[in-house]
């Protein structure tokens, strides 16, 4: 039977990441998956942490960050781990659809409901979407395009709107990928431009769905400012998110190319644990059940979505090696008392805890298996969506879990 | 690999898996192209929370899905969205009733032994053109999809009237040729055959009936099962004597793996499953385990390798890829479009053949663009869709591999 050095459960952010690392390493890697991942859903610019306002350098903030957070889990990597994994981020993405910041600090870019959200790593197609001036802007939706509500951006905005259709090419009904796929077509995407030149009563910049395009998105933008005469953004929108796919097919693409095995599509149902030590993992794929095993394993499931938490009807477990989960006392400490208020959820911060290299940990902080290692959102002792830290999260800590793996 | 312990979980054809999400919408190949069909998420779990057995099914868009499964790849919630599709399109068309093209179409095994026979008289009909212009127009069977010519001997009769190689002490590989390629490719089966014989196996072919994929294509469920039943009760006495058994066609080889049992309910499908390999899956595994295992000289050849849905259903990885990377001078590039459009009959119909034409542009631009000298896919359907899109030569990988077998 064939025995790898890595085993990486999830196919998010995290999991990728850890892989890519990995792979890179020159280790043998296999990536199992449930389903595609989390990029499908709401991948879209790389938040480190919203907390630090627009203007203060990251590296200053995010270390005094962890100062008060010690549990947060960017204290098991730091700001130095951090910074070199969003550069190995970055190398993946070479010109022209590159990754980049406004300096070393985070921007504001529009949201699909018009609201303002801090971002750090912004791929180019959303670039002129940051600090954005509502008279220079213009918002551009489709009619019939459900996934995208232009007047509601708009209005948020306080910038001018209009929706358009192209009939030629029936726009009605489509989805967000029949869009993306017809941008990606040079005729398409230029009577595109023309018709929103049309519409352009001087704005100078143009924001419109994530849909430019899944192969050549540089090449979507370059064409369509050209045509336009004004610069292009895209603004997010309801999954499935094409910018999330686009960094999806890149880390499967680089993973292949470095000889990983992808397996996608059937849940881990089973482990074996001998002696502190993982020794095999059991994936389903009705009616056979297949074992793997490797050296080191990293468990990136994410949470509730992704299925690496699980709610019961008192507690919250993780389901492939039954970790324990560090969470509120009980049921009605989960959440708060209304849906929407500042203050975070506390079954947000429910997740794995771990030891210093990322190691699942039980009371009093020492190893349960140590040769499992846990990196992403399924971590305790975060709060990713209030704080924006959900794919810094992801890239930091699963660029450390593969590094420790392989020093182990 | 073993079989699966714990029982197939009731809630599976429940849509209340479903969490909404529009994952599945990212890959689903038909929905990208036509707003005609509603995509997984709502063809699936979503109509399905309106069926009822007792009432008329309303779903005349069910037919567009081609069972390509790859939304059950992507789905997060382990959804059976493509079974959930083939029982709705099971019961709308055993209501509506089949005809006479898909009578004929899901029967080509019954008279593809006789047409090999005389395929010098059947070729040219197949290209001729007025015959084409009344299969079009009598049949619905789209003239400008290629047919693919019969070819004589058929494989069988080759293997039977072959000088068999001295075989004594070798231990015993059966293989599943299925329809096509003893009809109509062939080449396929003899470069699997020497494969195996490389790798040192005595090969046999046990008597097997067409594994009834295509009846499933037009929801025959019934007819599926009684080709199921046939094919175990000739394939069983292999299995059980203890010899393993590969296929080389992937879409029969996902039918007799996966579909006779969790879909079907047939008696002895898990012991067929557990001993059934896709070739270069056994192969692979074959190369771990042993230190004599097959040696490839060079062949310098630029190769483009197109992975097929039915690969990614099985869920094994890319081992035909492994395989090919282990050949001196093939350079291997992915044609990492999902889908190539056929989706088995599907394509040969004329109501849907702009559909799948459809589907297949993007692959035919990424061809265009690789520029290859051999295009290479394990699925039939994909090689014949990949011809008539690209007019290059398309391969089987066995057939690649065995033109690489190192002499001695
Ligand atoms: S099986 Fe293929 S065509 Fe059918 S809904 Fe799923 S992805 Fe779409
Ligand atoms: S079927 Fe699966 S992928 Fe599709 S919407 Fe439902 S949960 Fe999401």
């Amino acid at each position: 039977m064939k025995r790898w050095d890595l085993i990486v459960i999830g196919t998010g952010l995290a999991g990728l990441t850890a892989a890519r690392t990995a792979a890179e390493a020159g280790a043998r890697v296999l990536v199992v998956g449930r389903g595609i991942g989390s990029l499908a859903l709401f991948g879209n610019s790389i938040d480190v942490l919203g907390e630090v306002p627009p203007g203060v350098n990251l590296d200053a903030g995010v270390s005094d960050w962890i100062g008060t957070h010690p549990g947060h889990p960017y204290a098991r990597t730091g700001w130095e781990g951090i910074a070199e994994a969003l550069v190995a981020f970055q190398e993946l993405f070479p010109s022209p659809y590159r990754f980049v910041a406004a300096g070393l600090t985070n921007s504001l870019v529009p949201t699909g409901t018009g609201t303002l959200r801090p971002t750090y790593l912004l791929p180019i197609t959303m670039r002129a979407g940051a600090g954005l001036v509502a008279e220079e802007t213009l918002v551009v939706g489709f009619r019939g395009f459900k996934d995208f509500q232009g007047d509601t951006v708009s209005l948020h905005l306080k910038c001018r709107g209009v929706n358009i259709s192209l009939p030629r090419y029936g726009l009605e009904g489509l989805t967000a990928l029949a869009l993306a796929r017809l941008m990606d077509e040079e005729p398409f995407r230029k009577s595109l431009g023309e018709a929103i030149r049309g519409q352009k009563a001087g704005e100078k910049r143009i924001g419109l769905p994530a849909i430019l395009g899944l192969c050549d998105p540089a090449a979507v933008l370059e064409d369509l400012e050209g045509v336009i005469g004004a610069r292009v953004f895209e603004i997010p929108m309801l999954p499935p998110s094409i910018p999330g796919l686009r960094i999806f097919n890149r880390f499967r693409e680089r993973l292949i190319a470095k000889g990983a095995t992808f397996l996608m599509g059937n849940p881990v149902t089973g482990v074996t644990v001998k002696g502190g030590r993982c020794e095999g993992i059991r994936v389903c794929n009705p009616p056979l059940e297949t074992e793997y095993r490797a050296e080191q394993y990293i468990l990136a499931t994410g949470r509730f979505l992704g299925g690496g938490l699980w709610a019961e009807m008192d507690r919250i477990v993780e389901p492939v090696f039954h970790l324990p989960v560090s969470q509120p006392a009980g049921r009605g400490d989960w959440f708060r008392e209304r849906f929407f208020q500042p203050e975070a959820h506390p079954i947000h911060a429910a997740g794995i805890a771990t030891d210093r290299s990322l190691r699942p940990s039980g009371e009093g902080g020492a190893p349960l298996l140590t040769n499992v290692r846990v990196a992403g959102s399924i971590l305790a002792n975060h709060q990713s969506i209030e704080e924006h830290s959900r794919e810094g999260i992801a890239i930091a800590t699963g660029y450390r879990a593969a590094q420790e793996a392989l020093k182990a | 690999m073993t079989p699966a312990t714990e029982p197939r979980n009731p809630a599976r054809t429940l849509p209340d898996l479903c969490v909404r999400c529009a994952t599945c919408m990212a890959v689903c190949p038909v929905a990208r192209v036509t707003p005609r069909f509603p995509g997984p998420k709502q063809a699936g779990p979503g109509a399905q929370r309106f069926r009822s057995a007792a009432e008329a099914s309303v779903d005349d868009w069910i037919e567009l899905c081609t069972a390509c499964r790859l939304c059950d790849t992507a789905c997060p919630a382990g959804v059976p969205i493509s079974e959930l599709n083939l029982l709705a399109k099971a019961k709308f068309l055993d209501e509506r009733g089949r005809g006479l093209r898909d009578w004929l179409l899901v029967r080509s095994d019954l008279f593809g032994e006789l047409a090999a026979r005389y395929s010098r008289f059947v070729n040219p009909l197949l290209q001729n053109r007025t015959v084409r212009w009344l299969l079009d127009r009598t049949l619905a069977i789209d003239r400008r999809r290629m047919l693919p010519p019969y070819e004589y001997p058929t494989f069988r009769k080759w293997f039977a009237d072959r000088q068999a190689p001295e075989s004594a002490g070798r231990p015993r590989i059966a293989y599943f040729h299925g329809c096509f390629t003893n009809t109509n490719e062939v080449d396929v089966g003899k470069a699997a055959v020497a494969l195996l014989e490389a790798a040192g196996f005595t090969v046999t072919v046990p008597p097997q009936r067409c594994c009834g994929i295509p009846r499933l294509g037009v929801g025959d469920l019934r007819g599926a099962r009684e080709m199921g039943q046939r094919n175990l009760s000739l394939l069983l006495p292999t299995v059980r004597e203890g010899t393993d058994l590969v296929f080389s066609s992937t879409s029969c080889g996902m039918m007799l793996r996966h579909e006779y049992g969790p879909l079907l309910n047939l008696p002895g499908a898990q012991e067929l499953a557990v001993r059934l390999f896709d070739i270069c899956e056994f192969l692979v595994r074959r190369q771990e385990e042993n230190d004599a295992a097959v040696r490839f000289k060079p062949l310098p050849r630029k190769v483009a390798y197109f992975t097929p849905c039915h690969l990614r259903a099985l869920n094994i990885g890319l081992p035909a890829l492994e395989l090919l990377r282990l050949v001196p001078g093939v350079e291997v590039a992915m044609l990492d479009t999902e889908c190539c459009g056929l989706g088995g009959l599907y394509g040969f119909r004329k109501e849907k053949y702009p559909i799948s034409e459809e589907i297949g542009k993007g692959l035919k631009k990424e061809v265009g663009r690789l520029d290859p000298d051999t295009i290479v896919t394990d699925c039939e359907g994909c090689r014949m869709q990949l011809r008539a899109l690209t007019g290059r030569e398309v391969l089987h990988p066995v057939q690649l591999l065995r033109d690489a077998l190192a002499e001695g």
